[in-house]
C-alpha cells in the first residue's frame, strides 16, 4: 500500500516500479516511459480528431455553417470533443482511454488507492494547459511575434522536461492529482519445463548428471538455457531449420566441454539431452538456493571469494 | 510421470496452478465488469485467492528458477492487487455530489484567491479605462485586433451603436465571431487557471491584462456617450463570463500559492492539496463558460431592449452567486 519512502542514497532507493502492499511482498508495476505515453497521446488525438472532423463533415454537409466560420467551429468542436473524452474515458475504465489501451497502460493513484474522480479530472485538466495550449501556440507560431513563439517554446520544454526529471515520470498533472502511469503487466502461464513429460524410449539410455557437473553454472545461464527451449516448441521457417540445429548442437558440445561429460550426444538426442540438463540444473541450483547458496551466474564462486 | 518424480519447485506450481487459474479469471472479470457487479461469492474469493497468489510469490522467489513462472506470478499479483486495492469507484451521484456541496464549499473556502482575482481584473479594467482617456491609441494596443471586429477609436458612434444593438442582424458572421469570442474566453480561463502553477505571475498578469483591454473597451463607448448601453451589451453575458475567468484566476492563484508556500508540506504534497479546491473552481469556471456561450448566442441577439438585458445579466450573476453562498450548507 505504502511507496517506498525515497530515501537521500541513490542506490538505496528502491526502484520506483517497486510497491509494498499490505500483504508485504514486495511486487512490480513498472513505470510507463515517456515515450509510451507519447504513443498513446498521439493516438487518442487522432481518435478525438476524427471524431471532429466527423462532425465537421455532417454540419458542412447539412449547410449549418458558412466556409468563414469553418475553423473556429472546427478547433471549438476538437476542443468540446477533447476535453469530456479524456475525463469520461478514464472514469469509465478506471484510468484508461483507448489509445492507454492500445497500449496496455493504466494510470494508478500514487499511494496504490483507488482513483478519485477528482484524481482524474485534474489531470486532464492540466494536460489542457500543459499540452494542448502550448501546441496549439507552437502550430500557429508567426515570425511577428518572436516573444510569443519564445515563451511558449519554453513553456513546452519545461513540460516536457518535468516528467524526464522525476524517477515516476510524472507530468505536472500527475504531481498535482497524486498520480502515475504504468505498464499493465499481462499474466501468461507458459508450460513447465522441468514438468513436462519426456519421450524417451525403454532402450535409449537416459542422461545422468553428476553433482560435479552442476556445478559449473548459475541461474543465468539456467534461465537462457530455458529461453531457448521454449523457443523450440515453434515450428522453425523453412530456412531456419539448419541454423536451429546447427545452434543446438553447438551449445550441447559446449556444454559437454564445459561440465566433462564424456559420452557423445547423438543427432537424435541432441534436444533431450538439454531438457534432461536443465532439469537436472535447475534441481541442483534450486537445492543449493535452499541451502542459502544463490547463485546468480557462472562467476558466483569468484564473488563469493570477494566477498 | 508420477509426482514424485517432478522437482520440488514443479510440484510447488502443480498444486497451486488450479488457484491461480481461478485467480486469473476473476481478475479478468473483475476488469471487465467493475467489483459492484461481481456475485458476493466471487469477490470474496478474489481477495483470498489474491492473498494466497502474494505467498506463493514470496515462496516462488525464494524456491522456484522457473522464469515462466516468476513472471507469471509477478504479473498475476500485480493486477489483483489493482483489483483488491484499486478498485474503480462508483460513478452514480458524482455529478449531484459536487453541484450541491463539492463546488459551493470549494468556493466558500478559496473566496479569498477568488477575491484575489477579480482584483487583478478589476485593477486592469481601471487602468485600461484611465489610459484610454490619456491617449486613444492605447486601444490599439490593449485590444486584439481579431477581437475588436472593426470597433475602434476610428469607428463612427453610429457603427458602434449599431454593433451593440445589432440593427442589421448578420447571422453567421456572429454566430462565427461568438464562437471565436467563446474559445478566446475558454482559452483565457485555462491559461489563467494552468498558468497559475508556476508561481502565480502569469495568471495575475493575464487576468490584468484581460482587466485592459475591457477597460479601453469600456472607455470607448464611455466616450462616445454609449456608456448605459455598452453596459447592458456587456452584461448579459459578461456577468457571468467575467466572473468566470476571474474564477478561474483563483483557482490558478490558488495552486502558484501552494507551489511559492508549501508550508509544511512538501511542494508535491501542497500542490496535490490545493488541487482539491482549484480543481473543482475550474469546473465551476468551465460551467460559467458554458452558461455565457449561450447567453451570448442566443440571449444578446433575441433581447434587445436595455433594461431587459441588465435584469437579465444581473439577475443570472445573483444566481451563481446564490449557489456558491447558499449551496451545500446543510449536514455534510
Amino acid at each position: 500500500m505504502i511507496w517506498r519512502r525515497k530515501n537521500k542514497r541513490a542506490k538505496d532507493r528502491p526502484s520506483p516500479d517497486e510497491l509494498v502492499p499490505p500483504e508485504g511482498v514486495t511486487l512490480m508495476l513498472p513505470i510507463a516511459g515517456v515515450g509510451v505515453r507519447l504513443a498513446a497521446q498521439i493516438t487518442d488525438i487522432l481518435l478525438t480528431g476524427i471524431g471532429a472532423a466527423c462532425l465537421v463533415i455532417l454540419l458542412s454537409v447539412l449547410n449549418l455553417t458558412d466556409p468563414q466560420s469553418m475553423v473556429a467551429i472546427a478547433s471549438l468542436l476538437f476542443f468540446l470533443i477533447r476535453v469530456p473524452y479524456y475525463i469520461a474515458a478514464e472514469l469509465a475504465w478506471n484510468g484508461q482511454t483507448l489509445g492507454k489501451r492500445m497500449m496496455k497502460i493504466k494510470v494508478v493513484s500514487h499511494d496504490g488507492g483507488p482513483l478519485t474522480a477528482h484524481a482524474l479530472v485534474l489531470r486532464n485538466l492540466m494536460k489542457e494547459a500543459e499540452i494542448f495550449l502550448p501546441g496549439t501556440l507552437l502550430l500557429t507560431l508567426d515570425a511577428a511575434s518572436p516573444v510569443a513563439s519564445l515563451t511558449s517554446l519554453f513553456w513546452v520544454m519545461l513540460c516536457l522536461a518535468i516528467p524526464l526529471m522525476n524517477r515516476y515520470r510524472r507530468r505536472l498533472g500527475d504531481l498535482m492529482a497524486g498520480t502515475h502511469v504504468i505498464h499493465l503487466p499481462v499474466p501468461v502461464l507458459l508450460s513447465d519445463l522441468a514438468g513436462e513429460k519426456q519421450r524417451v524410449n525403454v532402450d535409449r539410455r537416459k542422461f545422468i548428471f553428476l553433482s560435479h557437473q552442476l556445478d559449473h553454472y548459475g541461474a543465468f545461464e539456467l534461465q537462457t538455457l530455458e529461453t531457448l527451449l521454449r523457443g523450440q516448441s515453434t515450428p522453425p521457417s523453412a530456412g531456419a531449420a539448419q541454423q536451429r540445429e546447427a545452434t543446438i548442437e553447438a551449445i550441447v558440445e559446449k556444454i559437454r566441454n564445459k561440465i566433462g561429460y564424456a559420452d557423445p550426444v547423438p543427432r537424435e538426442d541432441r534436444l533431450s539431452f538439454l531438457k534432461t540438463f536443465y532439469k537436472a540444473q535447475r534441481e541442483h541450483l534450486e537445492q543449493r538456493q535452499l541451502f542459502g547458496d544463490r547463485r546468480e551466474d557462472k562467476h558466483y564462486a569468484k564473488s563469493s571469494e570477494e566477498a | 510421470m508420477d509426482d514424485q518424480d517432478l522437482i520440488r519447485s514443479a510440484r510447488f506450481r502443480q498444486e497451486r496452478e488450479a488457484d491461480w487459474r481461478r485467480l486469473e479469471t476473476l481478475v479478468q472479470e473483475a476488469e471487465r465488469k467493475g467489483l459492484q457487479h461481481m456475485a458476493f461469492a466471487e469477490t470474496r474469493d478474489l481477495a483470498s485467492l489474491y492473498r494466497q497468489a502474494t505467498t506463493s510469490l514470496a515462496i516462488a522467489r525464494e524456491i522456484s528458477l522457473d522464469k515462466a513462472l516468476l513472471g507469471y506470478l509477478e504479473a498475476l499479483t500485480a493486477r489483483a492487487y489493482l483489483c483488491v486495492y484499486a478498485p474503480q469507484q462508483r460513478l452514480g451521484g458524482l455529478l449531484q455530489r459536487f453541484l450541491t456541496q463539492g463546488a459551493p464549499r470549494a468556493m466558500r473556502r478559496s473566496w479569498l484567491f477568488i477575491l484575489l482575482g477579480f482584483l487583478c481584473l478589476g485593477l486592469g479594467t481601471l487602468s485600461g479605462y484611465l489610459l484610454y482617456f490619456e491617449n486613444a491609441d492605447w486601444y490599439y494596443v490593449f485590444m486584439p485586433t481579431d477581437l475588436a471586429g472593426g470597433r475602434g477609436p476610428h469607428a463612427t458612434t453610429e457603427a458602434l451603436r449599431s454593433v451593440i444593438y445589432d440593427e442589421t442582424p448578420v447571422k453567421s458572421g456572429l454566430g462565427a465571431f461568438a464562437t471565436y469570442l467563446f474559445s478566446h474566453n475558454t482559452r483565457i480561463a485555462i491559461f489563467v487557471f494552468g498558468l497559475g502553477v508556476f508561481a502565480c505571475a502569469p495568471a495575475i498578469l493575464l487576468t490584468f491584462y484581460n482587466g485592459l483591454s475591457i477597460g479601453a473597451f469600456i472607455a470607448l463607448h464611455a466616450d462616445r456617450g454609449l456608456g448605459l448601453d455598452l453596459a447592458g451589451w456587456l452584461s448579459i453575458h459578461g456577468v457571468t463570463e467575467i466572473s468566470a475567468i476571474c474564477v478561474a484566476c483563483g483557482g490558478g492563484l490558488q495552486l502558484g500559492a501552494a507551489v511559492m508556500f508549501p508550508g509544511d508540506k512538501s511542494r508535491t504534497e501542497a500542490l496535490r492539496h490545493a488541487g482539491h479546491d482549484a480543481v473543482k473552481l475550474a469546473l465551476v469556471a468551465a460551467l460559467m463558460l458554458v452558461a455565457a456561450a449561450l447567453l451570448e448566442g442566443f440571449g444578446r441577439q433575441l433581447v434587445q431592449d436595455l433594461t431587459a438585458r441588465l435584469v437579465i445579466g444581473w439577475s443570472v450573476g445573483a444566481l451563481w452567486l446564490a449557489w456558491f453562498v447558499f449551496g451545500g450548507r446543510g449536514r455534510s
